[in-house]
């Protein structure tokens, strides 16, 4: 008998200390089987393999991943130790996250990206992941660079006159913007040139910058190879060199590189007046007041953002890492030379960066992609009483949705 | 063997099953439900819905703002010239290609079975693939460039696919369209053909019509039927055509289809979609009408 409950308050220490050892991670983000697969294996095994901390990952949909951390920040006390999601998913939780600028990071992250999570004066996530767009060169077209043109800190001007020099030389035109229906033409007008030209995406849509900005468009769509309203993805214009520059998302340019990899570079996007204005859609960690292992949950954080967990996050499921080691970390192929070129865009000194709109209608990509299509690809005098018009459908949208202006115009 | 016909079948069933399809009045319509259910559900069903979305707010009160919009978009004015251009180029070009090639294989010279089924292939592939070939053909670095600069015609290349030659992207389309839906045209001609009673050809040859008066004077008027459907079934699917034109010319020919399909899958407003769909139904009914008018053979003519 006294043998028997030795061995019940055994088997009861043991339990509790494996249930002490054990944290949960929610996060909307790696939800299909196969990346969920993927962390648990290859992620968190090898951490707990080091640390002993055991993870259970558990994907969410956006709405249950809100009303969990609500309801257990409401109740407050809970039961997920950390947290992942998008910028959208994180910051409308604000209030019930902890300040985690305290954290150690396994690399570092750049400033402009931190900056981003700092939500009423505190730092609520630790970025994590993040995926972008930017320009994939040609080696062939540095041939061409214009005296003073550095093309890791180009500006639109110098964009301009290297296409002009590539067009005087070789009679083609050889810059790429991804024009046709189905293309994330509205990304490059929203988060690139509007940023970058007026310093906001909505704010100054029909400002005097944003009249100089069109005007500087249609400029510029003189060296623009003319078939470019029926691309759709920059790859295979990269490919068939039918363009030697070409700015377009991450994955659809991926695949020229993969299939060439020696003769491409990715470099960040141009910069305009107000500066470096380009999207991320960042994912971030982060740690609920009420969690209940808060070290545990800062250990996983500092292991997830070590540059070896990031490239393998990246060659797994092709997101790419935010700390700035991860680039140098990589394997040399197709994704290091990507991945260089979305370090060297988020650590640009002069960074406007950029989200995506959410819970607004679709409709807004619309009146992005139709004024370029009456200014620039119709070739229309920059009409500003059609800007307006547009500029207030744009903010009748946010309107009816009751959604913030996303940055860097808020949000 | 001969096949046991209808009423045969009708007398052997037994009485209950016969009370129950009624006599061979109500047969006709028994038979006729399965196309009818399926007609009402995967046609009639999305056409009224398409119908009440293009006049009705989510609220359910009526408006026509849907069509304002539309009617104002930036793409509206091109997307419907386009889009009878293209009718009004493509199908004449269609019937009279069709035409010649039903004639050449009803003539049944040897292997005229061959060509048939040469000039039916492109039936076979789907739109948005024979875009994509076209496309591989038009393209800046594609087959017709680099055969052109390999035989010295041109030193750089040529871009046929361009905002800024309109005409050339148009052509492009046309001839793609043109490759890829003539067959269509051709095998409802040649079946219009193959119809025409012999004797009437014969006659004519006994008195004295040959090569192109018989064609004009005897096989034309005869063919009138064929052609008619043929001329709808054409028309009607050039009002609608969409993926070649989408594959070739992207957002350098906007057409009312495709204008329906990004307001539905990109901008996600399917109000201002049915819309356009809804206008597209009016302009294929009209058409369609205007055949029917000013089409009728002879006969229905008089008759009428």
């Amino acid at each position: 008998m006294r043998k028997l409950s030795i061995l019940f308050a055994a088997l009861f220490i043991g339990a509790f200390a494996g249930v002490a050892e054990e944290i949960v991670w929610m996060s909307t983000q790696f939800v299909p089987i196969a990346e969920a697969e993927f962390i648990r294996n290859e992620v968190l095994a090898p951490f707990t393999e080091a640390t002993g901390i055991k993870v259970k990952f558990v994907g969410a949909e956006y709405a249950e991943f809100t009303s969990r951390v609500q309801a257990e920040y409401e109740a407050g006390k809970g039961q997920i130790a950390v947290l992942c999601g998008l910028h959208g998913d994180l910051s409308p939780l604000a209030e019930a996250l902890a300040d985690v600028s305290g954290v150690k990071t396994g690399g570092t992250i750049p400033e402009g990206l931190t900056k981003l999570a700092v939500i009423g004066g505190r730092q609520v996530y630790v970025p994590f992941v993040q995926a972008t767009y930017l320009m994939v060169v040609n080696k062939k077209a540095l041939a061409y660079l214009p005296y003073g043109v550095n093309p890791w800190a180009l500006t639109y001007e110098g964009l301009l006159k290297w296409a002009e020099n590539i067009y005087k030389a070789t009679g083609e035109k050889k810059l790429g913007i991804p024009a046709g229906p189905k293309s994330l033409l509205h990304r490059f007008i929203h988060g690139y040139l509007y940023p970058s030209f007026t310093g906001y995406q909505v704010l100054a849509f029909d400002s005097g910058a944003a009249v100089k900005m069109w005007n500087f468009m249609k400029e510029l769509w003189e060296y623009v190879n003319p078939a470019a309203p029926t691309w759709d993805s920059m790859d295979t214009p990269l490919l068939s060199e039918e363009v030697w520059i070409a700015w377009d998302h991450t994955a659809r340019v991926k695949q020229a590189i993969i299939e060439r990899p020696d003769d491409f570079i990715a470099i960040p996007s141009p910069a305009g007046p107000f500066g470096r204005g380009f999207i991320t859609v960042l994912g971030g960690l982060a740690i609920p007041k009420v969690s209940p292992n808060p070290d545990a949950a800062a250990k996983l954080i500092e292991y997830l953002t070590s540059p070896e967990v990031q490239v393998k996050i990246l060659q797994g499921v092709g997101f790419f890492p935010v700390v700035a080691e991860a680039a140098g970390a990589l394997p040399k192929g197709a994704l290091q030379i990507l991945a260089r070129g979305v370090s060297a865009q988020a650590a640009s000194p002069d960074a406007i960066v950029s989200f995506i709109p959410g819970g607004i209608s679709d409709e807004y990509k619309k009146i992005y992609k139709d004024t370029f299509f009456k200014f620039v690809v119709k070739g229309e005098p920059v009409d500003v009483k059609f800007l307006r018009a547009q500029a207030t459908r744009l903010r009748e949208l946010y309107l009816e949705a009751n959604a913030p202006y996303p940055a860097p115009d808020g949000g | 063997m001969p096949s046991p016909s209808f009423s045969l079948n009708i007398g052997s069933m037994d009485k209950g099953l016969r009370k129950l399809l009624g006599t061979d009045t109500f047969l006709p319509y028994w038979l006729l439900l399965p196309t009818l259910i399926f007609i009402g559900i995967f046609f009639l069903m999305p056409l009224f819905n398409a119908i009440l979305l293009s006049f009705r707010t989510d609220n359910g009160a009526f408006t026509l703002d849907y069509f304002k919009r539309m009617v104002k978009d930036v793409h509206f004015i091109e997307a419907l010239k386009y889009t009878f251009l293209l009718a009004l180029t493509i199908v004449p070009l269609q019937v009279v290609t069709a035409l010649a090639m039903a004639l050449l294989i009803n003539t049944g010279f040897k292997g005229s079975r061959f060509f048939l089924y040469l000039f039916a292939l492109p039936l076979g592939i789907s739109d948005l693939a024979a875009g994509l070939i076209w496309l591989s053909i038009f393209t800046q670095h594609g087959f017709l460039n680099s055969i052109l600069y390999s035989l010295g015609i041109i030193d750089k290349p040529i871009y046929y696919i361009s905002y800024q030659n309109i005409g050339l992207t148009f052509l492009a389309v046309v001839v793609a369209e043109h490759w890829r839906a003539t067959a269509i045209v051709m095998v409802i001609l040649v079946a219009g053909l193959q119809m025409i009673s012999k004797d009437y050809l014969e006659a004519a040859e006994v008195l004295g019509a040959r090569g192109w008066r018989k064609i004009w004077y005897v096989i034309l008027p005869l063919l009138k039927p064929s052609l008619q459907s043929a001329l709808i079934i054409r028309t009607i699917f050039a009002l609608q055509t969409f993926a070649v034109v989408l594959a070739l010319a992207g957002d350098i020919i906007p057409v009312l289809s495709g204008q329906a399909y990004f307001w539905h899958f990109l901008y996600r407003n399917s109000h201002i979609a049915s819309a356009y769909a809804v206008f597209l139904m009016v302009i294929s009914i009209a058409m369609t009408w205007g055949y029917l008018r000013f089409l009728r053979s002879r006969a229905e003519v008089v008759r009428a």
